[in-house]
């Protein structure tokens, strides 16, 4: 009876699936994501219909999507209290109590958290996409387009790194209201101050390694959709997984040294 | 086995604990007292890893706690504060800490047993009165089978029943050989459960001892004496080396001599007792003494 790691994820993975606020969160995630893709997608209908002009694969493709640049923040502060709930309620002493040396939780809570989100976030986006395009018929982009298939992983995976993003932004700042504020400001405020303050042609270079923008391009058939000049999909994934990266290897370094 | 040694905390200006050097033995309760704010509770979070002391070692059972391969098995503790996510069922909770270590969901059942908290093992731990949240910590520090046992003031909330609950509990534990330590700013628990006193005031040591020895170390004896021929029985006294002092008219308080050998002295007088009251001093008066000065919070 000897603490391992795979126990230790064994156990994060049983206080993930233990709270019903992870159903309850993920669940409404689930379904408003969906819901609105096919609103968007009948309101894209509809404008077609009043002579809009059909939509091209690329733009079909990112309104399936649109949804999922809001809901993003949802995912993101369920990643953010994965660690600051365990601290807002004082299981945090249970927890490095049964594992003292502290950095095997912070492994397991995102690999179990990954483990959750990568089907979950898969079923979403995909649904997303066929509802949306179901909206739209003939216009529709379909899966056996190009780009297609990729796009749909990139939505979904852009999803699931931003959660492991907020993970790493709960453990570093511990304390749910900040980490919050700090994640929307990351994510959002700042981007958007940013995005306004810089003068154009320096904007792209910048614009495109904030979280929120590399989360978009990763579903990006085209390049298209975005108002900044992006990395492609494949090197905005890794922009992606380098903050998420970093902010957990902070947020452990952090951990280690500090009292509980 | 618990030792701490030159075991110290700051917080910015502040010292919580001073160099604090003490070894708890297995096979017996160790009391850990002290005035609140003396730093017992961040003592004890130091032995286990959840404060880094700013200088000094703790170890358990001869090593670091974090440096075991089985922490739980090695020590189960139960803080003062709350450690329960608030969403998550008694059960729930002490399974999730179980896995870490492999430990079955039998042992987990068992402990819930141990406690008597089946019945509400499957409510959320949010809804718990204070006292079940004491149990449900008891019943987390017992988890892994620890050889040592760390309970940071566990009779907090509990019913008169908990209290004589956990006062028997620790005493098996003890008589299993297990380590046991126990925090409390109250002398008289301590008094009833320990057979050691570790006792601190401002972060410092001020007392490592047994209960008998307190006694008999801060306060002398006195016996109390109520004889119809008071001032006679005081010269038979004095002349054998007793100290004796009349507190009113056939009244006196006696010290340097036990209740036997007054009564032996007043019988070869032919003097009548009335009363022989050996006073001891009691422990809580002791303790006063010890903590008088040491005093953080008034």
């Amino acid at each position: 009876m000897r603490l391992t790691f795979p126990r230790v994820l064994r156990s994060e993975w049983s206080k993930l699936l233990s709270l019903r606020s992870t159903w309850l969160t993920l669940g409404v995630m689930a379904v408003v994501t969906v819901g609105l893709a096919g609103a968007v997608g009948y309101g894209v209908h509809r404008s077609v219909l009043g002579g809009g002009g059909a939509p091209d694969v690329a733009r079909a493709v990112s309104a399936g999507f649109l949804p999922v640049d809001f809901v993003v923040l949802v995912v993101g502060v369920f990643g953010v209290l994965q660690m600051t709930g365990e601290y807002g309620t004082g299981s945090i002493r249970s927890t490095l109590t049964a594992v003292p040396r502290r950095w095997p939780v912070v492994c397991a809570k995102a690999v179990a958290q990954a483990a959750l989100t990568v089907p979950l976030m898969t079923v979403v986006c995909l649904g997303s996409f066929l509802v949306c395009q179901a909206f739209l018929g003939a216009d529709g982009a379909s899966l056996g387009d190009p780009q297609v298939p990729r796009a749909v992983a990139g939505a979904a995976a852009g999803l699931v790194l931003t959660g492991l993003l907020g993970l790493g932004v709960g453990t570093l700042l511990r304390h749910s209201a900040g980490a919050i504020t700090a994640l929307v400001a990351a994510m959002f405020v700042g981007p958007a101050l940013l995005g306004a303050a810089l003068p154009a042609d320096r904007a792209d270079d910048v614009m495109r390694f904030v979280p929120t923008v590399a989360a978009q391009a990763m579903y990006s058939v085209d390049g298209s959709g975005n108002p900044f000049k992006t990395f492609s999909p494949a090197v905005s994934a890794l922009v992606l997984a380098g903050w998420v990266a970093l902010l957990l290897l902070a947020g452990t370094l952090v951990l280690r040294r500090r009292d509980a | 086995m618990i030792e701490a040694q030159a075991l110290s905390k700051r917080y910015g200006g502040t010292v919580a604990v001073d160099a604090l050097s003490f070894a708890v033995k297995p096979g017996q309760v160790t009391g850990f007292l002290g005035p609140n704010g003396a730093g017992k509770s961040t003592t004890m979070r130091m032995i286990v890893g959840l404060d880094h002391p700013t200088s000094g070692t703790a170890t358990v059972n001869g090593r670091p706690y974090r440096a075991h391969p089985d922490p739980l098995r090695q020590a189960g503790v139960l803080l003062d504060a709350r450690s329960v996510h608030k969403g998550r069922s008694a059960r729930g909770h002490l399974l999730a800490l179980a896995h870490t270590h492999g430990i079955p969901a039998t042992r987990v059942e068992e402990v819930l047993g141990l406690v008597g908290l089946e019945p509400v093992a499957h409510r959320r731990a949010g809804g718990f009165s204070l006292g079940m949240g004491q149990r449900l910590g008891i019943a987390a520090a017992l988890l892994g089978d620890p050889a040592v046992i760390i309970l940071d003031e566990p009779v907090n909330g509990l019913d008169p029943d908990g209290v004589l609950w956990i006062r028997n509990l620790l005493k098996d534990l003890a008589a299993e050989g297990r380590t046991v330590l126990v925090s409390s700013h109250l002398m008289s628990e301590m008094a009833v459960t320990a057979e050691h006193l570790v006792i601190v005031g401002r972060g410092r040591l001020l007392a490592d001892t047994t209960v008998a020895e307190l006694i008999a170390r801060v306060a002398v004896g006195t016996v109390v004496v109520r004889s119809p021929d008071a001032t006679a029985l005081r010269d038979a006294l004095t002349a054998t080396g007793a100290v004796v002092t009349g507190v009113e008219p056939g009244l006196l308080h006696v010290t340097a001599a036990t209740a036997e050998h007054i009564g032996d002295v007043a019988r070869a007088a032919g003097i009548a007792l009335h009363e022989l009251t050996p006073r001891r001093a009691s422990l809580e008066e002791a303790y006063m003494e010890l903590t008088g000065s040491e005093v953080e919070y008034r």
